[in-house]
């Protein structure tokens, strides 16, 4: 497909990374293969809290193939624990297994044996012979001994956004809301296992692991393997999923990097499926008490949003997505307040819409009560409360589209035709149910900086070390150089994915677009710049549209270089600096001292409840997005789909089920551990609202990776309620739950 | 380690290798022959990632060992296009954006493959159920019915075409 350069920038294109991934010609972690490699396997505590008291290697060593065996004994003043990315550390959790005996979650690393073949070291690992000293684990928080703490207190930088007196006028308030909600642990599962190679030579230390912050991996590794991060590269050129599971670094990648050291050998692992559930994070459980008053017109008086989240024993995680609820709609009275509880778990990280997903499952369920309560159509109730204004600092939203959402939502779903009566609606031996919500995400934008260099055979590489985690990255970096380079797309060459390019943030926080697309536009100018400068064309005022085959023969034969820096509204120089020591300065969402940034959009759910088995399917899934400009149609509307599809699955599906008396999990593998299939999703509609946001950054860009997952699980609760006149509050909906619907 | 001779064919090619008895087929492909194309999810058989055929017969590579192919055909992704003539159902996984991160997608491409070697006119719920052990969680699922319905009616067209030719 040959692309013209003109509007590149929004144009409906295949990915083109697309042929590799087809034919399995591209590498992912585990794909890449060294001479002379050993195979690591991992042994995982069975116990929760405690001690390891003996290790007995003699069976072990006696496997043929077996060549190592690396305990604490081995690892403990070799290898450092870090801190966490919200203490300005790498990683995602200050538990350092094999640094000491001590147990602190189920599922901790404590032991790698490494063999010849993979084979070999797993039969070694499964002789490993471990004995424990086991002490009580708390799992979670209904546990006496776990200790919960306000988050206000835990960190020095958490704010709970408050406005008014929202107790008084709650108690004032015509109609009430007074409800609890909760939302179950979830692991994200990428198909991709938790996989690291590692290799040194000459000093020097390579990484092949997917990551979603090669940069942060660097830096991260350098601290607690005590080197020089310039003696340190990470690769990463494909992601077979990561949904924030690989954002921070986790303690694995240090210990196998260490143990190569020993070694002297390249060590490539391959963890287990459940291995996978407790040697990275998870979104951990919430618990939510909302209280809603209104005036009978449905106007909110009063809006209160407590929350509490699991989080391990050492270690303050904290998602508090009070900060978007709290700024969803117009209310002159708002309270909030988030605290954490600490369990004997491991440290819970970012999973695809970390604060917002579970947070506006609560709000999201109970506007819907209240709709119920007032008699109002929901998406009218919403359109009561709708606001350009943020209600807590009163800062304007650089934009928010989030009625012409519903409006547009609504239209493609036929929402008119609802009866709003709970169990009116029937297809035969099926309840039919609707339901809608809204969605938020913040728009945030981090510093970054990329490199172009110009061939003169008019071929274009562009180098950033940013990642392409499915996103279509590759696909969106290439537009906005063909674009503004004036070529076509085809002689655009993306490198990402490789600590040793220019540094970019971790493609978190839905940034990637933002944030990579504007820095490599501004490198691309730079380079046109330069270009027409140094040639006779110099003497033109407007170069923006002059086509480059003219000063192509004057280059020389390695072409020109232009290297650019970004620093998006509300970062500092500081920024740039932090950037080059694996640190991502996200800046936007409502974290902004002069305006308010969110992408906004509406949710709409038809649910089949049958009368007599229960079964739920979801018929019909449809959802409306304003976010700003959109790069590319095809990857966006994939990204949006893939959330819909999360949204759903976080109401219908997932949970990771613990056991309490052992602080263990026990559906830790994908028989149990329920995601959809093909069978499962039917049609699925994504509308773009367009929307122009000229203040937001110099392309329009918002981002939209994490914005169609949030909602869908109160859309989805609140069809249910439509189908059978049962409010479920507890994530994740079953049948069980609607047994006593009657038929 | 003693080792054990097995002789097969790949992709239509003749291929011997040595491997242990407690190899599986996924790890003999991966680590001894260099095909990285069929990718390891969960090693039990729920993710469908790994997946290859076996005779023409839809296969977790995972659940196998590679002893046992002795004698018998293996078709992976590597050999689904013809050089560089993409297969029908790879050109339509791009086109419908029906692929994210990639990971699945091997796996999904040859179970679609083998849906539509016994089946070449699927419904829409045969192809649902037919994927149904295949998990992507990008997730790319209706693109991936929608990749495989349009490549289905691509195939059976330009079969028609020929028959009529001939």
């Amino acid at each position: 497909m040959a692309e013209t350069a003109e509007g590149v920038i929004g144009k409906d294109v295949a990915r083109i990374d697309g042929a590799r991934k087809v034919t399995g010609a591209a590498s992912y972690g585990s794909d890449f293969a060294l001479p002379d490699q050993t195979y690591a396997f991992l042994v995982t505590s069975t116990i929760a809290r405690g001690r390891i008291r003996h290790i007995d290697e003699t069976a072990a060593r006696r496997v043929p193939g077996v060549i190592g065996i690396y305990t604490h004994r081995d690892i403990a003043g070799k290898v450092k624990a870090g801190k966490l990315m919200a203490d300005g550390g790498y990683l995602g959790t200050s538990i350092q297994p094999l640094t000491s005996p001590d147990i602190l979650h189920d599922g901790q690393i404590v032991a790698v044996v490494i063999g010849e073949s993979f084979e070999s070291a797993r039969e070694g690992a499964y002789r490993l012979d471990v004995a424990y000293e086991r002490q009580p684990a708390s799992a979670s928080f209904d546990d006496a001994s776990v200790e919960t703490v306000a988050a206000s207190e835990a960190s020095k930088t958490h704010e709970d956004p408050k406005v008014g007196d929202a107790e008084t006028a709650f108690q004032q308030a015509a109609l009430r809301i007074d409800v609890s909600y909760s939302t179950p642990t979830q692991h994200h599962n990428p198909i991709e296992l938790f996989t690291t190679l590692c290799h040194w030579s000459d000093g020097k230390l390579t990484v092949w692991e997917s990551s979603q912050n090669v940069w942060g991996y660097k830096y991260g590794l350098a601290e607690q393997l005590g080197i020089d991060p310039n003696d340190i590269r990470v690769l990463s050129p494909f992601i077979g999923g990561a949904f924030g599971s690989r954002g921070s670094l986790t303690p694995r990648t240090a210990i196998i990097a260490e143990i190569a050291r020993q070694l002297g050998r390249p060590v490539k692992l391959v963890p287990t499926r459940d291995q996978g559930f407790t040697i990275a994070t998870y979104r951990a459980e919430t618990r939510h008490h909302v209280k809603l008053g209104a005036t009978p017109d449905g106007k909110l008086v009063s809006l209160s949003h407590e929350a509490w989240e699991v989080t391990s024993r050492p270690d303050n995680y904290m998602v508090s997505g009070t900060k978007a609820t709290t700024r969803l709609y117009q209310c002159p009275n708002i309270y909030s307040k988030v605290s954490i509880t600490h369990a004997d778990r491991n440290t819970p990280g970012f999973m695809r819409s970390p604060p917002e997903l579970p947070y506006l499952f609560a709000l999201e369920s109970a506007m819907d009560e209240l709709a119920v309560a007032t008699g109002i159509d929901p998406i009218e109730l919403r359109r009561i409360n709708d606001t350009q204004v943020e209600p807590i600092k009163g800062l304007p939203y650089t934009s928010r589209s989030l009625m012409a959402c519903f409006d547009a939502g609504a239209k493609a779903f036929g929402w008119h035709e609802r009866n709003p009566k709970p169990g009116a609606m029937r297809d035969g031996d099926w309840l039919v149910g609707w339901g809608c919500a809204s969605t938020m995400y913040p728009t945030a934008v981090a510093p970054a900086a990329a490199k172009v260099r110009l061939m003169p055979d008019g071929k274009a590489i562009v180098q950033t070390a940013a990642h392409d985690i499915g996103t279509g990255a590759y696909t969106v970096i290439g537009q906005v150089a063909a674009e503004r380079l004036g070529l076509p797309l085809a002689n655009i060459e993306v490198q990402i994915g490789d600590s040793d390019l220019p540094p970019a943030p971790v493609a978190g926080g839905s940034n990637t677009t933002a944030s990579v697309c504007n820095v490599v536009a501004k490198a691309c100018d730079r380079l046109r710049q330069q270009l027409f400068q140094q040639s006779n064309a110099a003497s033109a005022t407007d170069i923006s549209g002059m086509p480059l085959d003219a000063v192509l023969n004057d280059l020389p034969k390695d072409g020109i270089e232009a290297y650019a820096e970004n620093l998006p509204h509300g970062t500092t120089q500081e920024g740039i600096g932090k950037l080059y020591h694996g640190h991502s300065m996200l800046a936007g969402g409502s974290e902004l001292k002069d305006r308010i940034q969110f992408a906004f959009g509406a949710e709409f759910v038809e649910l089949r409840i049958h009368r007599l088995t229960k079964e739920i399917r979801c018929s019909r899934l449809i959802g409306a997005f304003a976010c700003g400009r959109i790069v590319n149609p095809r990857t966006a509307r994939s990204q949006l789909m893939g959330g819909l599809i999360w949204g759903l699955s976080s109401a219908l599906h997932e949970e990771t089920e613990i056991d309490q008396a052992s602080a263990r999990y026990y559906n830790d593998d994908l028989a149990e551990y329920l995601i959809p299939v093909n069978a499962d999703v039917r049609e699925v509609e994504v509308i773009f609202v367009p929307e122009e946001d000229k203040a937001i950054n110099d392309l329009g860009i918002k981002g939209l990776g994490e914005l169609g997952n949030v909602g869908t699980n109160a859309a989805v609760a609140n069809a249910v309620y439509h189908a059978t006149g049962f409010r479920i509050r507890d994530l994740p909906i079953r049948l069980e739950d609607l047994l006593a619907v009657e038929s | 380690m003693s080792g054990i001779h097995v002789t097969t064919k790949i992709n239509g090619d003749e291929v011997q290798f040595v491997c242990e008895a407690d190899e599986s087929l996924l790890d003999v492909l991966r680590n001894r022959l260099g095909l990285t194309g069929a990718k390891e999810g969960c090693g039990t058989g729920d993710c469908g990632a790994c997946s290859v055929t076996v005779d023409g017969r839809l296969t977790c590579s995972c659940l196998v060992l590679g002893a046992e192919v002795d004698g018998h055909d293996i078709g992976t992704i590597e050999g689904m296009a013809m050089g560089d003539e993409l297969h029908p159902l790879q050109k339509k996984f791009i086109e419908h954006a029906a692929l994210q991160c990639g990971i699945c997608t091997p796996g999904f491409l040859v179970a679609a493959k083998a849906l539509l070697d016994h089946n070449p006119e699927p419904t829409e719920t045969e192809i649902r159920f037919g994927l149904a052990g295949n998990l992507c969680r990008c997730t790319g699922y209706d693109k991936i019915v929608r990749a495989v319905q349009a490549a289905a009616e691509e195939m059976n067209s330009a079969k028609k075409i020929q028959q009529k030719v001939a």
